[in-house]
């Protein structure tokens, strides 16, 4: 078989990868709330996100060019750095996951990226303002715009509805925060499967196998959607838990507010171009629920700890795609990005064991928190 | 500054944001008071809110789409 093949091949597969780790990553910024609330069971929240990812991968069609222009020369994007670049932001999804924090799929990616083109291309084809601009400090300014907006929100929905009866009350939060939660699983799929869209076109324009004007072929858009829907469909229920239980205790009324506040400054910085990451509104929203009803307890020892792996994203996905290309290259060709792939492959499978031994799922996801990711499994006094 | 922070869409996000998303949660929040409150007035001022919330998501779906 072509050696290019096997190559490009694999840059499919890995993307595709991508994609499924970042539905499951993501199932949390849209589908927390609701389960943590009791609006949804969490099996039906995960589906009825998984269908709408589906659904808004395939509503806007306008593939946004590639994560990499803008960040890096488009003169030093090749295959292999494209890999690497997936590599690293696979391997902080990953790990994030096995945490349960919630973290930016994107920067993840655009720091795997950047490592792999500073190690194979030099610090002069990475644009250090276009990443201050377009990264750092919407990264910054994410989290503030939504906790605003979400505090401003819960403050209104308790004022305003402090009078009415409790029934018509719960009822009507309940519908309006799966409602809100459905927009804003709609607007991931329209924006995060794009990006895996645009790489694998990036990567068939790359080999020669499309011309650059032929457009997104259909078979890009029908994988990358199912790739995002399966990963939001298996639930990344760490993060669910960490974002619906661990952040503040979530009432129906504040998972609402969240909810829209989310929905809200997504599509806003969507439609003004201003590049926010779903997951630090989604997260920041979370917070300004937590303040908007008053005397409602945020932990800021959890919150902290997000904010710490938000700032180390960027570094830490970019060593490890620098390492992957390395990798790849001392090796060389499609034998060395079938290598890294392997060993890539092999270390996930090392850390879904090592999540197996205490595992979120359905089943545990709404318990008490006890300050970790892991419920405390019940023991079970022996019947004397 | 400014070549960091692209202040005019930020405070654009800003303002749709807290009209949409403060504001119609708001405007829902009174639909479920104006349901509660058992009189047809009451009823009538709940449908045209939920509408309102309605209209709003339809342009927020309309904006993102057509981009």
């Amino acid at each position: 078989m072509d050696a290019n093949l096997v190559l490009l091949a694999i840059v499919i597969v890995t993307a595709l990868s991508f994609d499924f780790t970042n539905g499951f990553h993501d199932t949390a910024n849209a589908m927390a709330t609701s389960i943590a609330t009791g609006a949804l069971r969490p099996k039906v929240a995960v589906a009825l996100s998984a269908v709408l990812n589906f659904v808004g991968a395939f509503l806007s069609l306008k593939v946004a060019a590639t994560i990499a222009t803008g960040i890096v020369e488009t003169g030093a994007v090749t295959l292999t750095v494209v890999f690497a670049g997936l590599v690293g932001g696979l391997a902080w999804n990953l790990v994030t996951w096995y945490f349960g924090i919630p973290s930016s799929s994107s920067h993840a990616l655009i720091g795997g990226v950047v490592g792999a083109t500073l190690i194979s291309a030099g610090a002069s084809a990475v644009k250090g303002a276009e990443i201050v601009s377009h990264v750092l400090v919407p990264a910054v300014l994410a989290p503030l715009a939504a906790i605003l907006v979400a505090t401003v929100g819960t403050y209104l929905v308790y004022v305003l509805t402090r009078r009415i009866s409790g029934k018509v009350r719960d009822r009507g939060f309940k519908y309006g925060q799966i409602g809100s939660a459905s927009l804003v699983s709609l607007a991931h799929g329209t924006n995060d499967a794009q990006k895996t869209m645009g790489i694998i076109t990036l990567a068939l324009i790359a080999s020669g196998t499309i011309t650059e004007s032929a457009g997104t072929p259909l078979w890009v858009i029908v994988t990358s959607a199912t790739a995002i829907a399966l990963g939001t469909y298996l639930g990344g229920w760490r993060v669910i838990r960490t974002l619906g239980k661990g952040l503040t205790e979530i009432d129906t009324p504040q998972g609402f507010a969240a909810e829209s506040s989310s929905a809200a400054v997504i599509f806003a910085s969507s439609h003004f171009g201003f590049p926010l990451s779903t997951t630090h509104v989604c997260t920041g929203s979370v917070i300004g629920s937590g303040l908007g009803k008053r005397l409602a307890h945020v932990r800021w020892n959890v919150a902290g700890r997000m904010a710490a792996a938000w700032l180390i994203t960027l570094p830490a996905a970019a060593a490890v795609g620098a390492l992957a290309w390395a990798g790849a290259n001392l090796i060389g060709g499609a034998l060395g990005v079938a290598v890294v792939f392997i060993t890539a492959l092999l270390l996930s499978g090392g850390l879904y064991l090592a999540a197996r031994r205490q595992p979120v799922n359905a089943n545990n996801v709404n318990d008490e928190w006890t300050g970790r990711v892991a419920p405390v499994p019940t023991v079970r006094e022996p019947v004397a | 500054m400014n070549a960091y922070i692209d202040l005019d869409a930020l405070w654009k996000v800003l303002v749709a944001s807290l009209l949409a998303g403060a504001g119609l949660a708001a405007v829902f929040s009174l639909s479920l008071v104006g349901l509660s409150s058992g009189h047809t007035a009451g009823r009538a001022g709940a449908a045209l809110c939920l509408l309102i919330v309605a209209a709003g998501i339809v342009l927020g779906l309309y904006v993102m789409l057509a981009k």
